[in-house]
């Protein structure tokens, strides 16, 4: 609105700069001004024009010019108002007529205007005439002073200001009026302050007290109707509900339901032209070239893909409730967490740094590491790997190897059930008769102790008057006899536990041989005797006195082959290998090979078995050659057992080790067994079971079990099945030699505290 | 659930209650049972004096308060239940205490006589009240086990076997304390460990360490067996001067691939054998062939067949006594299972008047009474001695006996009003 006003105006000013050709300085003001000054025209006119009307006074007749510009709107008349204000009253009440018709076309805010005007003209009304509403406009030209939209000073040399419709001059009032008049009147007339001075007419008017009043409220920017409520209510006409008539009851267009033909040719000829391939529908552009391109087209593969293998720097950790400059308590270090946070190393801190609380962010200190710490994120950056680990999940019990459950694998020993007790010393070995009814053991309490198994009952107690070092039962059924190493000699007992025929059978093995005896005998180191009185009283049969003490006996399966080993670093004689039946003995080897700790004779084959400290020969004892020799891995080999199958041997060692060896697949043990915590002194072979024993200076009997399988692909199966306590450690000393029951899975151990135990 | 409702019933007709339910505190014992059951007999009969009794759920002891052992057991707590109650047998009283001079291996009794074999090599007879009547000394190495055959007023035959290989019959005459060794069983190639004789008296049968079960007539003869001797006879003559007349077996039952532990002849033409071979085999003497194999799975140390109840107890090495029905076809079913000692089981013998009990002994040292009933915990256990149990035997006048390493034969008195109740 106030633009349209702008326009208008400036049209107006138009009008009348080609009217008079001279543009006045007020026009050029901005409306705003402008429309203020309009208001205080009335006053302001009064003091400005003064020295106009000192000329304009000068001419008495006041000239009205009756000509009205037929292009001015009755906008004009904003500009124009002051003039029209002085105009006549017949005029005015014509005007008046204008003004309410023009009043009603118009706007809100041009209303507000017209109303101000309006106050104007009613000023001017009431001080001419009463019924001024007749005639009185504001739209109407001022036609009491027919010169019109001029400045004034342009008459003030002239005695008049302007001519009336008559064409008569106005003529200024007669003005002797100077300074002096001007002030005695001030200072006299008390009306003085409300007078204006009116230049179109060149007369001084007063204002009555509404006048006066009206341009108050003006001046405040208050309507110039007291009556105007200018916060009425408005009336709504459109609200959020829904109503049931329309805002317009105009009826919908008929071009609004029917298809614009016009639309429909252009849609046709653009589906035409898109099916004639004249346009293309959706071009998307081309950047391929031009605008963008490869930076790194021509990078070989290998560098892009050292770019697929992009390592980010390690990132900086978020900062903590720690690093808060003040921490909740929960964080603060008490005197412990300090007092070890200062004790440990600083890579092993958990924090770099102590929590510290203080009053405010204000009063925190510059950080005193931060150089340093830069210097480690360079470095952290510098150093990031530039290889990406290739880090393989696995699950640490998917490691295991899958073993079958214990259960799985019984009958195992798994209970000590028996205890042999009457030895005084400790029992270094034990041996089980073929039957399983009878369990020899040779002490250092220098007895030679017969038991029946299933009663722990001791049979018989032969004293051999030294500390036995090895005993063994034949293994033959059919012969009943017992070789024990005493010292250096080896005694062939008959202990006649057993059937009459077998004990016969044996008695004959033992004498029958008597006439052969002359002609072996000469320079042999080992010597056969026949016991006498007492000792045959006891069932000692036969000695047989070797050079050295003898550590081991043991006995070929078939019973008539006996072997013994003499430990001695120095000399060749270590093992003799013994024939019952001719009472020959023979040393096999010429050579020292190394100390000899055990020999076993294989149970099918004629071969033989010699362990040495660190390794196992195996001789042929027909082809009188060695077939093998299985690397043991440790370092002093105590014991070797040989599988009754022949195939597998056990060697167990002083540095708690035990080697599995299977013959036909290598000489290294295929598995070791790290289970003792001590030096494994005996090993020993079940003869029906898948069953291995060992038995260690920590007091303990190991039970392993040890399947082969006839499919050779398939892995021995090798569990450790049970642990066995019972032994009280003596001396250092636990279980010093371990033996299965023949039949039963049974494992019989003798110890260093004079027992022997039977765990089944 | 506070409360039960319990219908009580008893086969011993002096302590019959009303047919009428009860409503007990779910959370009673067996002693308080026991007081509501004597409340109701004092108001029936004014002359009753307090009696204790156990109770039984469903065949089932009762050793825990009555709900535990409902829920235990499956028991619905919403229907009535129906409790039986028996007279509570009381604790075997030891009676007497026979020293030996060595371990006993094998005790016999009836019912005037104790019969004992020893490691000392010979057997010995006792009085029931301890007295030691007669030693039996003969063979050449342990006596394993002992067995009378059969008495006519005063003179009886008994058995013994040995280590030495010989079953020894011998004729005992009380009254004048006589003893004469009639027969020497020779055959076996190993020690005998069993004997029993048959329900007649006319045969017994021996099962050895060399897996061979033989069948031999017990009837005293006067001339010997011939036997097919070995080519040095001189020698053996020399080494044991032969006791009584040689006789030779019936018959021989193999079979076995391991020593026989333990024989026992159950039925008159029916053996039964139990061995280390994990199995108990019955025999059909008459064709002499096996009937019935159970196999277990650990090595027999004895059994026992109880006519009543028609089962055998076996006791195992692997500490359990197991009863098995010898009636079942190659079955190995174990009908139950009796746990509690902790060593090997050496002995084991059913009660001969009641069919639910049976006594066993065991290398840890204890005797121990059973309840078949009450299979999780033994009525009483016996811990008289001092070393391992080897043998034990139960009589028909209710005396129990056991004996072991600790060289004491231990008796005890079995309360009389029990067999009365239980048979």
């Amino acid at each position: 609105m106030e633009a349209s006003r702008r326009n208008v105006q400036s049209a107006g000013q138009r009008v009348g700069m080609k009217k008079t050709e001279k543009t006045d300085k007020k026009r050029s003001k901005p409306d705003e001004e402008e429309e203020e000054d309009q208001l205080f025209d009335l006053n302001n006119k009064a003091v400005e024009e003064d020295e106009d009307d000192k000329d304009l006074s000068d001419s008495e007749d006041s000239v009205y010019s009756g000509l009205e510009d037929s292009g001015s709107d009755s906008e004009d008349d904003d500009d124009d108002e002051v003039v029209e204000e002085e105009e006549e009253e017949e005029e005015e009440e014509k005007d008046g007529s204008n003004a309410n018709e023009d009043e009603e076309e118009h706007s809100e805010q041009s209303t507000v205007k017209k109303s101000k005007k309006k106050e104007g003209a009613v000023v001017e009304k009431e001080m001419k005439k009463d019924d001024e509403y007749d005639h009185d406009t504001s739209d109407e030209e001022d036609i009491r002073n027919t010169v019109g939209n001029i400045p004034m000073e342009w008459y003030k040399d002239f005695p008049h200001v302007g001519y009336d419709l008559d064409g008569k001059k106005i003529f200024k009032p007669i003005r002797n009026k100077d300074e002096l008049d001007d002030f005695l009147e001030k200072m006299e007339n008390p009306d003085y302050w409300k007078t204006v001075h009116d230049k179109k007419t060149a007369s001084d008017i007063v204002l009555s007290d509404e006048q006066i009043e009206l341009v108050k409220r003006l001046q405040r920017g208050q309507f110039g109707d007291v009556n105007f409520n200018e916060y009425e209510p408005t009336v709504e006409f459109f609200s959020k509900d829904v109503m049931i008539h329309p805002v317009t009851n105009r009826p919908a267009d008929k071009r609004s339901f029917i298809p614009s033909l016009i639309e429909k040719e252009k849609v046709s000829k653009l589906v035409h032209a898109i099916k004639m391939g004249w346009i293309k529908p959706r071009r998307v552009e081309d950047d391929s070239r031009g605008r963008f391109y490869d930076l790194w087209a021509s990078e070989s593969s290998s560098s892009l893909a050292k770019h697929k293998m992009h390592l980010p720097a390690p990132k900086i950790p978020l900062p903590g409730h720690e690093e808060s400059y003040n921490p909740p308590p929960e964080y603060m270090f008490t005197d412990e967490e300090r007092a070890l946070w200062e004790q440990q190393d600083p890579s092993d801190r958990r924090l770099p740094f102590v929590p510290r609380k203080y009053p405010g962010l204000r009063q925190v200190p510059a950080f005193s590491r931060f150089i340093h710490e830069r210097f480690e994120r360079c470095l952290d950056l510098y150093l990031c790997p530039r290889q990406r680990k290739m880090r393989v999940n696995v699950n640490p019990e998917d490691l295991i190897p899958k073993l079958p459950k214990p259960k799985d694998l019984q009958p195992f020993p798994t209970t000590q059930s028996l205890v042999y007790r009457g030895h005084s010393g400790l029992v270094r070995s034990i041996s089980v008769s073929p039957s399983g009814q009878w369990l020899v053991s040779g002490s250092d309490d220098g007895s030679v102790r017969l038991w029946e198994v299933c009663s722990s009952r001791c049979m018989k107690t032969v004293q051999v008057g030294g500390a036995v070092k090895s005993v063994a039962w034949n293994p033959n059924p059919s012969l009943c006899l017992v070789a024990v190493a005493v010292d250096s000699v080896v005694l062939i007992l008959s202990p006649a536990l057993a059937d009459k025929q077998v004990v016969s059978s044996s008695e004959r093995v033992l004498t029958a041989k008597e006439e052969e005896e002359g002609p072996s005998e000469g320079s042999q180191p080992v010597v056969w005797s026949e016991t006498e009185g007492e000792e045959l009283n006891q069932g000692i049969r036969l000695k047989i006195q070797h050079p050295k003490p003898v550590h081991q006996v043991t006995w070929h399966s078939k019973g008539d082959y006996l072997a013994s080993v003499m430990p001695e670093h120095s000399s060749h004689l270590q093992v003799f290998i013994h024939q019952l039946s001719r009472r020959r003995s023979q040393n096999p080897f010429r050579r020292n090979k190394g100390l000899v700790q055990a020999v076993a004779f294989h149970p099918i084959r004629p071969y033989f078995f010699v362990a040495t400290q660190r390794s196992v020969r195996i001789y042929n004892l027909v082809k009188q050659e060695m077939t093998k020799k299985l690397q043991a891995n440790s370092k002093w080999i105590s014991s070797i057992a040989v599988h009754s199958g022949g195939d597998h041997v056990i060697c167990g060692s002083y540095d708690c080790k035990l080697s599995w060896f299977d013959l036909d697949l290598s000489t290294k043990p295929y598995k070791m067994l790290r289970h003792h915590k001590k030096a494994v002194r005996s090993v020993a072979y079940h003869r029906g079971y898948p069953l291995f024993a060992s038995a260690s200076d920590d007091g303990s009997v190991i039970v392993c079990h040890g399947t082969v399988y006839n499919d050779l692909l398939q892995n021995p199966l090798i569990v450790p099945v049970k642990v066995l306590r019972g032994h009280a450690i003596t001396h250092d000393l636990g279980v010093l030699d371990v033996t299965f029951h023949p039949t039963q899975p049974w494992v019989f151990s003798s110890g260093a505290d004079a027992t022997i135990r039977l765990f089944t | 659930m506070s409360q039960l409702q319990a219908r009580f019933f008893t086969e011993d007709q002096r302590y019959v209650v009303d047919d009428v339910p009860f409503s007990v505190p779910a959370a009673s014992e067996v002693q308080d049972l026991g007081n509501v059951i004597n409340k109701l007999l004092e108001a029936k009969h004014a002359s009753h004096s307090r009696v204790e009794f156990d109770f039984l759920v469903r065949g089932q002891f009762l050793r825990t308060p009555l709900a535990t052992h409902m829920e235990t057991e499956g028991i619905s707590t919403e229907d009535v239940v129906e409790i039986e109650y028996v007279q509570r047998i009381t604790a075997p009283e030891p009676e007497e205490c026979m020293m030996h001079d060595d371990w006993i291996s094998s005790v016999e009794a009836d019912s005037e006589w104790i019969l004992t074999g020893s490691y000392d090599k010979t057997a010995r007879i006792w009085s029931l009240e301890g007295k030691a009547v007669m030693t039996v000394a003969g063979h050449s190495d342990v006596v394993k086990d002992v067995a009378w055959v059969k008495r006519d007023g005063l003179t009886s035959l008994l058995l013994t076997a040995s280590l030495d290989q010989t079953v020894l019959l011998w004729e005992w005459n009380s009254e004048r304390n006589k003893l004469k060794a009639r027969h020497c069983c020779r055959g076996h190639t190993g020690s005998v460990d069993a004997i029993s004789t048959d329900p007649t008296g006319s045969k017994f049968c021996s099962g050895s360490w060399d897996k061979m079960l033989k069948i031999w007539s017990a009837v005293p003869t006067e001339e010997a067996d011939e036997v097919e001797e070995p080519a040095d006879r001189p020698r053996k003559k020399q080494k044991t001067q032969q006791l009584g007349l040689t006789r030779t077996p019936l018959m021989t039952l193999s079979g076995h691939n391991e020593a026989v532990s333990s024989v026992l002849w159950c039925d008159s033409e029916e053996v039964c054998s139990a061995s280390w071979d994990h199995t108990i085999r019955v025999w059909d003497v008459e064709a002499g062939i096996v009937k019935t194999t159970l196999t277990g799975s650990k090595v027999f140390n004895c059994i026992s067949y109880s006519p009543l109840c028609r089962r055998l107890a076996s006791g195992s090495t692997d500490r359990h006594i197991r009863l098995w029905d010898p009636r079942t076809k190659d079955g190995a079913l174990v009908l139950l299972s009796l746990t509690s000692h902790t060593g090997w089981v050496t002995a084991v013998k059913w009660a001969p008047s009641h069919e639910h009990q049976l006594v066993s002994g065991s290398l840890d040292n204890l005797v121990k009474l059973w309840d078949t009933r009450s299979c999780k915990a033994p009525l009483y256990d016996l811990a008289a001695h001092e070393d391992k149990v080897f043998c034990v035997d139960w009589t028909e006048s209710g005396l129990m006996l056991s004996g072991g390493a600790d060289n004491k034969l231990y008796t005890y008195r079995y309360s009389a009003a029990q067999t009365d109740a239980g048979a």
